[in-house]
């Protein structure tokens, strides 16, 4: 044993064991990538399988139908001819209150009013819900039924309402109900639904949304209805991502499809892949644009907004792939609710069996987070190498330079042995530039959230022209700031080795709560890794350039013009989104992924003095 | 005197600069009290700010504070906050009690810095001890740790603790062993375990002495335990008045440290433990687990006898990691005594490992603990595995100081293996 670690000592010191790191790194970059194309193969993911027993899916008859076509076409008439388009929100509540109060059910109203001058136009209006208290319960638990006058494109979901009001009836009519059965009709299905929630969970600020009059117990499970498509429909789109790309229990996504696949002969797509035609590469795409969502963290349907509180919640929309083909009407997806809410009714407990953490990338194929995860770690895990590879480097001495550091109690003799002994390293100025720019993100971050919605654009123009430049101020900054008034390798490799540290720890910990968001801003900032100060004027042009088209600026204005969306929208939307649904994306570019730029391109730019005598 | 005022007119920017972040911090993001003081890394049972309100409460309604089980701490905080003004309607005075209480905990910081004992013990001079950072160097990494101003914007009452251990310690270097005692026994009423820090307490009294009256060192000893009782027998004389005439406070205080009967979970070893234990095997593993923190008080006194103030610091790092109760206060208190022994810095040989793991476990475990009480898609082998990995971190701290220290010592004794690589045999 004591020869082994003898052994293992010297190893150490091999000067060859410090040319490994780099490799390693760039290894972890490739089998993190790799890995994720390899997810959709058969044999790495799995089937989908119901896992909570008391679910049952398609074990009940259901009975919505017959005359109840009847009811839905004349609340339909009524949704229409209340003009829920134009018309003062109030007033529809008046109309459709009188509604839910004919068939029986407790009624509430909760008004809300969202306003920041960084999004520009005023969120305000009212909520509608209803109660249906269970004949078999205790009011200690609820199932939620979401339909928005609009949904989250702005059409309007007159069906949809029409469709919920319809069910409210039907299921009023049933004494089977074990859960109160909630009945919610949001204006619109961002800000509205948002509202609700958080004053049903008690957590909304009172000055701008107003108190719940009514409540149940502990939701148990949601599904909205986004029923824009007018006449016979083919399938059924499932709509899962929550905020923060947050996703509900897989138990719930399965029952629905097996309800409507197996019961209703219906079937379900995900992702807006509407042909799934269940190969390599339309798995790949169910699964890169789930992930793109899941990064982007913003609601995609009403149902959002109830994942963080831990309520599972999908939304349904049908859909005909090709116009004019199918043959089910607003009847069976009436049923496919009723379906899927007699299962939730069965639930002895939350669910809690499947997996929250998962990609899906067919209506029946996933993978699970065991195997998923290990490619974003292993791409953070490639920015702590290098940080751990800097560290060791900057405590070498560097050869033909007097440093000042030198170990003042060493004698002579020892210096002789490199590796033994590392010199001291100046620690202050790289922990402060680190911190300073770490805590300069919180500008970027400010600004946009706080500055009026017409200025947003000219702001981000202005940050995109002077990330670049910010590097170079540094540089031209810094060597007076340290001991010996210039910047020496040192100093470099420890800007760089703690830069990459932190970007490396953030992403590992961003990975347990957003996989896609964590594996997204690893892929972009990877070239980090690798970045060195090159005096070399060709190299280092070319290498700034690549680093500028890399970097978080530039990636967001080329994705938004590449998805044909003006700039100033998706930071409105951004803005929106961190106010009211508490969406922590631009944290993560302005104090993660933006920090960890400025400090590349510092390291890359450098102009070490030391450089002249030719050492590296 | 005049050194005294010297001193704090150089510090004076610090202290300025760290009440003005603190106040802004405060004042400015008026959530961040509240948040900090519910997370379980700050607020345990026994130093919990909410904890004590529901106390304040009891008490100024004539009701004993410790009907209920929630209020753990002890009693003379109860007059102190009564003093102030309500919590709720004027925060404001709490804030500035509780900055005053770090910033008198950096002033004793900078006395222990600059009395030159970190390096300089009276039985052990390290040959390296001129390289030193000056007393405001290691206040202002008191006072600038985030873990110490979460702790101070969490208002735990641990603060009070931390500020009267290094005031014992503080005074225990200036040659005021009495001043030194009675602070520390101060510490041991308010938390109980600082009284196994008496022993180095009274060695270090026992070296800085003033040259001229040396006392045999078993009458010092004895004298100044005997303070200590006497102290504790008032402090408690006390209590026992204010809390109505009862001895109730004992078992809600002490009583809880140790038997540990609230398990809310903590950054510590000992909640999970004894959730998993069979109620057969508690009272045997209570007695094995308090017996394993009360060992290293002798074992490490005898061994760094030379060097007191190391034992305390050691001492308080193991402190942080196995007592019954840890927060983050008192890996803060633990962190702000590493500075003191900057000349050993450069045989310690795990710092960026130690740095990592610290940072690392920092962030990851309000993640962690996210996903088991927000999210819901966690449980609790999520938080309980990353406290493992911050005791690991903290562990790694304290052995890497232990082995400098050691080093240091035995470079001393064997000049020819300076530089050298030790090997095991």
């Amino acid at each position: 044993m004591p020869s082994l670690l003898s052994s293992a000592f010297s190893l150490r010191r091999d000067p060859r064991i410090l040319k490994i790191p780099p490799y390693l790194s760039l290894v972890c970059i490739v089998v993190g990538v790799v890995w994720l194309f390899l997810l959709p193969l058969d044999d790495y993911s799995r089937r989908t399988y119901i896992s909570e027993n008391a679910l049952l899916p398609g074990q009940v008859h259901t009975y919505f139908g017959g005359s109840d076509q009847n009811v839905f076409r004349a609340y339909k008439n009524e949704v229409v001819a209340s003009d829920i388009a134009e018309a003062n929100n109030t007033e529809v509540n008046d109309k459709l209150e009188g509604i839910l109060k004919g068939v029986g059910l407790k009624t509430g109203r909760q008004s809300f009013k969202y306003e920041s001058r960084s999004w520009g136009d005023e969120y305000e209006g009212e909520n509608l819900y209803a109660i249906l208290q269970a004949p078999r319960g205790d009011a200690t638990e609820a199932i939620v039924l979401v339909a928005p006058f609009r949904t989250v494109d702005g059409k309007l979901n007159a069906n949809g309402v029409a469709l919920a009001l319809t069910l409210s009836r039907y299921f009023k009519r049933w004494s089977l109900w074990s859960k109160d059965i909630i009945i919610l009709l949001p204006p619109d299905s961002l800000a509205g639904p948002q509202a609700w929630v958080d004053a049903y969970h008690d957590a909304h600020n009172p000055s701008t949304v107003s108190s719940l009059p009514l409540k149940s117990g502990a939701l148990q499970g949601a599904i909205a209805l986004d029923y824009t498509h007018e006449g016979r429909f083919e399938a059924v789109h499932i709509v899962y991502d929550g905020v923060n790309g947050q996703l509900p229990n897989l138990d719930l996504i399965n029952a629905v499809s097996n309800i409507a696949g197996g019961q209703m002969g219906m079937g379900t797509a995900l992702q807006h892949m509407y042909r799934h035609k269940n190969n390599y590469s339309d798995r790949l795409q169910t699964m890169l644009r789930g992930m793109l969502n899941q990064a982007l963290g913003r609601a995609t349907g009403a149902h959002s907004c109830f994942i963080p509180y831990h309520v599972d919640a999908i939304t349904l929309q049908p859909f005909s792939a090709n116009p004019g083909s199918g043959w089910h009407d607003e009847m069976a997806l009436g049923r496919l609710v009723e379906g899927s809410f007699r299962s939730l009714n069965n639930l002895l407990e939350h669910l809690h069996q499947s997996f929250f953490f998962y990609l899906l990338m067919h209506r029946d194929r996933f993978v699970s987070i065991g195997t998923y995860l290990p490619s974003a770690m292993v791409l953070a895990a490639n920015f702590t190498i290098m940080a751990i590879f800097m560290w060791v480097k900057s405590g070498q001495p560097q050869p033909g330079t007097k440093t000042t550091e030198e170990e003042t109690t060493e004698g002579d003799g020892d210096k002789k042995k490199p590796a033994a002994h590392a010199v001291e390293r100046e620690l202050f100025l790289p922990l402060g530039l680190v911190t300073a720019v770490q805590f300069l993100g919180v500008v970027p971050l400010f600004l946009f959230n706080h500055a009026p919605a017409s200025t947003l654009s000219p702001l981000f123009i202005l940050i995109t022209l002077l990330s670049p430049l910010l590097p170079i101020g540094i540089n031209f900054a810094l060597p007076s700031l340290s001991q010996t008034g210039r910047l020496t390798p040192q100093h470099y490799q420890l800007f760089h080795s703690f830069s990459l540290l932190l970007l490396g720890m953030f992403l590992s910990t961003l990975a347990t709560l957003n996989f896609s968001l964590a594996f997204v801003v690893g892929i972009f900032s990877a070239p980090l890794t690798f970045v060195r100060p090159v005096q070399n004027v060709a190299v280092k042009l070319l290498s700034a350039v690549v680093l500028n088209a890399l970097a978080p600026t530039t990636v967001i204005l080329a994705a938004s013009f590449y998805v044909g969306m003006d700039i100033s929208d998706v930071l409105r939307e951004a803005a929106f989104g961190w106010e009211v649904w508490g969406m922590y994306t631009s944290v993560i570019v302005w104090c993660v992924w933006w920090p960890a730029w400025i400090i590349g391109a510092t390291v890359l730019l450098g102009n070490q003095s030391i450089a002249k005598e030719k050492t590296l | 005197m005049n050194s005294q005022k010297h001193r704090f007119g150089q510090s004076a920017g610090i202290f300025l600069a760290a009440a003005v972040w603190r106040l802004a911090l405060f004042t400015l993001f008026p959530d961040l009290p509240d948040l900090l003081t519910g997370r379980v890394e700050i607020s345990t049972p026994v130093s919990s700010f909410k904890r004590l309100q529901e106390g304040l409460f009891l008490y100024n309604h004539n009701v004993s504070p410790y009907d209920g089980g929630v209020f753990h701490q002890a009693p003379l905080f109860l007059p102190l906050f009564s003093l102030l003004p309500s919590s709720q309607s004027y925060p404001i005075f709490t804030y500035l009690l509780y900055i005053a209480v770090d910033l008198l905990s950096a002033d004793a910081l900078i006395k222990i810095a600059d009395s030159g004992e970190p390096g300089g013990a009276k039985l052990f001079k390290s040959p390296r001890r001129e390289k030193r950072w000056s007393g405001r160097t290691v206040a202002t990494v008191f006072l600038f740790n985030p873990l110490t101003i979460a702790t101070c914007i969490g208002r735990p009452t641990s603060v009070f603790t931390t500020c009267a251990i290094l005031h014992a310690i503080a005074s225990a270097v200036s040659a005021k062993p009495f001043n030194a005692v009675v602070a520390l026994s101060f510490a041991s009423y308010l938390s109980m375990y600082p009284i196994l820090l008496l022993p180095p307490l009274l060695l270090l009294c026992y070296d800085r002495q003033p040259g001229g009256k040396q006392t045999p060192g078993l009458q010092f000893a004895m004298k100044h335990a005997g303070i200590a009782v006497a102290c504790l027998g008032f402090l408690f004389a006390t209590s026992f008045l204010i809390t109505g005439q009862s001895w109730e406070f004992f078992a809600s205080t002490y009583g809880v440290q140790l038997t540990l009967s609230d398990l809310t979970p903590n950054v510590g070893l000992w909640w999970y433990f004894f959730i998993e234990m069979f109620d057969s095997f508690r009272s045997f593993f209570l007695a094995v687990f308090w017996l394993h923190l009360s060992a290293y008080v002798g074992g490490l006194t005898v061994r760094i006898r030379t060097q007191p103030l190391v034992v305390l610091t050691v001492l308080l790092g193991t402190f942080a990691i196995f007592k019954p109760y840890p927060s983050i206060a008192d890996a803060s208190l633990f962190l702000a005594m590493i500075p003191l022994f900057r000349h050993i810095f450069p045989l310690m040989r795990y710092s960026f490992l130690t740095g990592s793991t610290i940072l690392y476990s920092s962030f990851l475990g309000p993640a962690f603990y996210h996903l088991w009480i927000y999210a819901g898609s966690g449980n609790a082998n999520f938080f309980y595995a990353i406290t493992l990995v911050w005791s690991l971190g903290l562990s790694l701290l304290v052995s890497d100081l232990t082995f400098a220290v050691l080093r240091d010592e035995w470079e001393v004794e064997r000049p020819e293996m300076v530089g050298k690589d030790i090997r095991q045999i």
